[in-house]
């Protein structure tokens, strides 16, 4: 009996231990699985793969090295690029005022809580990547005065924020979305700094935790409402549903009495909103959620229904469910709006600019630029560039065209990565680049004008 | 009180027979650290179990804490039995099949906390959860095996 016992357990444990091994070696490997062309991708139809659960999920990040002294991004044919600025802090979104002068907001998100012992980890992976910049808290003002496209006015324009991200101004009031609320305050045209100090109109989900913590803002035309991105409070609501109270949502808050009310929902994270100039629709972008595979999910730009559900977190792209989240709700997911137009996944989306300017050539008249910060969690990486996504008829016609690009270096890491996009009062894009810690500006390549220097 | 002086005097002899009988060099020290870790994992079963019926956050949290302290301190065993060997300290025999059994179930516990380190419903159920059960019954059958192949030894079987 002891020695049948004996035999058994020399014969199985080991085998059985061998079995294991080999098991959790091929998820390992599994890492390195296969991401499509994320061609496939891009547009209202992107073909979407079967869900897969890794037990190490893929990171990769592009290591954050910064620009050489002579080094630009390169622009697409009939293009060219320029520094507006440099040795910003972690810049991330930017904002035109009317009389020209150029908002560049300086901010990065709050410590993240460590909830689970995985926090640590991605704590520490993306601390390559640069996304761990100190939070300058800050908006600096660029002004040219001279037409050459170079500021000669620089100054810091608001300090002491929390977390920054959105700002609009409606007639002399200037709104500014910290992580934790809008503020208001009072503007004059041609001001440079302002001291005055602001007042809350509304709060807005922050801390503790804030997963996502940017708020982009956005006025209604007739200067009555603001239009806030609200991101949600985790990836897919393992932070528990609690959490995401009124989140992964855009707003829509009342200038006069600061009220608001979810404008759409289901929308894990919109980091840019825009009217659609032909229409005068809302449109957004939003980043999709991770770890279920390099082309899952695509993250996309869209029109917004007023009262529209995007499916966060319960199913994704349309009624694609989602088994992550427990417990299920069948009613909403049955009334989830698959986006307009992919974007592919893992990209990043974090600026949107529709052009209505002159600068450009005409073709981008009426589209979109997007500002694809770029990936940390797909082989091969993807995003780290600005694309445009042309319209017609008020709805995406085309494929997504790459307008600047070479954030990455022939090694794959990032000299910079795009954020914040805005149109300059002369028409030209700029670009924040929060880890070049510069803004540049596209403009047309004029004809006899220098050509740009390789990159 | 001569019945006492004897009592003491036999427990002493019994004893000293025994130690010497197992290389009598101090108490091990990787034998409580394995119990701590075999604590947290049988603790994580638990608190899987709590999240499969209700899932709240709260139960996946501590289910990967408790898995993640049960193998840092499973580590530190397993640096504690090099030490015990090195010193020449007292093994509990028969020492090879608790060690495999031990290693199995540590083994499935890395696997159950790059698991548990998903996000949402399925870092638990039903991988999560099946893996923290398999790693409490194979340290329940390593200890079951241990004990009749001492008992074994110690009767002569």
């Amino acid at each position: 009996m002891m020695h049948a016992l004996e035999n058994i357990r020399a014969a199985k444990l080991p085998r059985l231990a061998a079995l294991v091994a080999a098991v959790a070696g091929l998820g390992l490997a599994g890492c390195d699985d296969h991401a499509g062309d994320p061609k496939m991708q891009i547009g209202a139809n992107p073909i979407l793969p079967a869900i897969q659960q890794y037990l190490m999920p893929p990171m990769r990040i592009a290591k954050a090295v910064g620009w050489g002294s002579d080094e630009t991004p390169a622009a697409t044919q009939g293009l060219q690029v320029h520094a507006l600025a440099t040795g910003l802090e972690h810049p991330r979104s930017l904002y035109v005022l009317p009389n020209g002068d150029v908002l560049v907001v300086e901010s990065n998100g709050p410590k993240a809580p460590i909830y689970r012992p995985k926090d640590i980890i991605t704590g520490w992976v993306q601390s390559f990547a640069g996304a761990k910049a100190k939070d300058a808290n800050r908006i600096t003002l660029l002004r040219g005065t001279n037409g050459d496209g170079t500021p000669e006015v620089r100054t810091v324009f608001l300090d002491h924020l929390n977390s920054p991200f959105g700002v609009a101004l409606i007639g002399h009031e200037l709104y500014v979305a910290n992580t934790d609320g809008i503020v208001r305050y009072p503007y004059q045209d041609g001001q440079t700094s302002i001291t005055a100090a602001g007042t809350k109109l509304t709060d807005l989900p922050g801390g503790p935790i804030d997963h996502h913590w940017t708020k982009a803002l956005l006025a209604s035309p007739d200067g009555s409402k603001l239009y806030v991105g609200v991101g949600s409070n985790s990836n897919v609501g393992e932070n528990g549903i609690g959490a995401e109270y009124e989140r992964a949502a855009i707003w829509e808050v009342d200038v006069a009495s600061g009220a608001h009310r979810i404008f759409a929902s289901g929308v894990r994270n919109p980091t840019g909103l825009q009217w659609e100039p032909e229409t005068g629709k809302l449109w957004a972008i939003a980043n999709e959620r991770d770890e279920i595979g390099p082309d899952l999910v695509p993250d996309y730009l869209t029109s917004v229904r007023d009262g529209g559900f995007y499916g966060w977190p319960y199913s994704y792209y349309g009624q694609h469910l989602d088994p992550r989240i427990m417990p299920q709700r069948p009613d909403l997911v049955a009334t989830a709006i698959a986006p307009d137009y992919a974007l592919s996944s893992h990209v990043a989306p974090l600026g949107v600019a529709m052009y209505a300017g002159t600068e450009l050539p005409a073709n981008y008249r009426g589209g979109a630029f997007v500002s694809e910060h770029g990936s940390w969690n797909r082989t091969p990486l993807n995003g780290y560039k600005v694309v445009f996504v042309p319209f017609s008829a008020g709805k995406p016609s085309g494929p997504a065209q790459d307008v600047v690009t070479g954030f990455l270096d022939a090694n794959n890491h990032a000299r910079g990565r795009p954020v914040g996009l805005a149109v300059d009062r002369s028409g030209g894009l700029l670009i924040a680049d929060d880890v070049g810690n510069a803004v540049w500006r596209v403009s047309s390549l004029k004809p006899g004008s220098a050509p740009k220097p390789a990159s | 009180m001569q019945q006492h002086a004897t009592i003491t005097e036999a427990t002493f002899i019994h004893d000293a027979n025994q130690r010497l009988a197992r290389r009598p060099r101090g108490r091990p020290i990787h034998r409580m650290l394995v119990s701590f870790s075999v604590a947290y994992f049988a603790a994580a079963l638990a608190t899987d179990l709590a999240y499969w019926q209700m899932p709240d956050v709260m139960w996946e949290r501590f289910s990967i804490w408790l898995i993640a302290a049960g193998l840092i301190v499973a580590g530190l065993a397993t640096i504690a039995y090099a030490i015990d060997l090195a010193g020449g300290r007292r093994i509990d025999r028969p020492a090879w099949p608790r060690m495999v059994g031990y290693a199995l179930a540590v083994l499935l516990a890395l696997t159950n906390a790059f698991v548990h380190s998903r996000d949402g419903y399925t870092a638990v159920v039903p991988t999560g959860l099946t893996l923290s059960a398999l790693v409490v019954v194979v340290l329940v059958l390593t200890a079951l095996v241990a004990r009749a192949l001492t008992n074994r030894h110690q009767f002569g079987v």
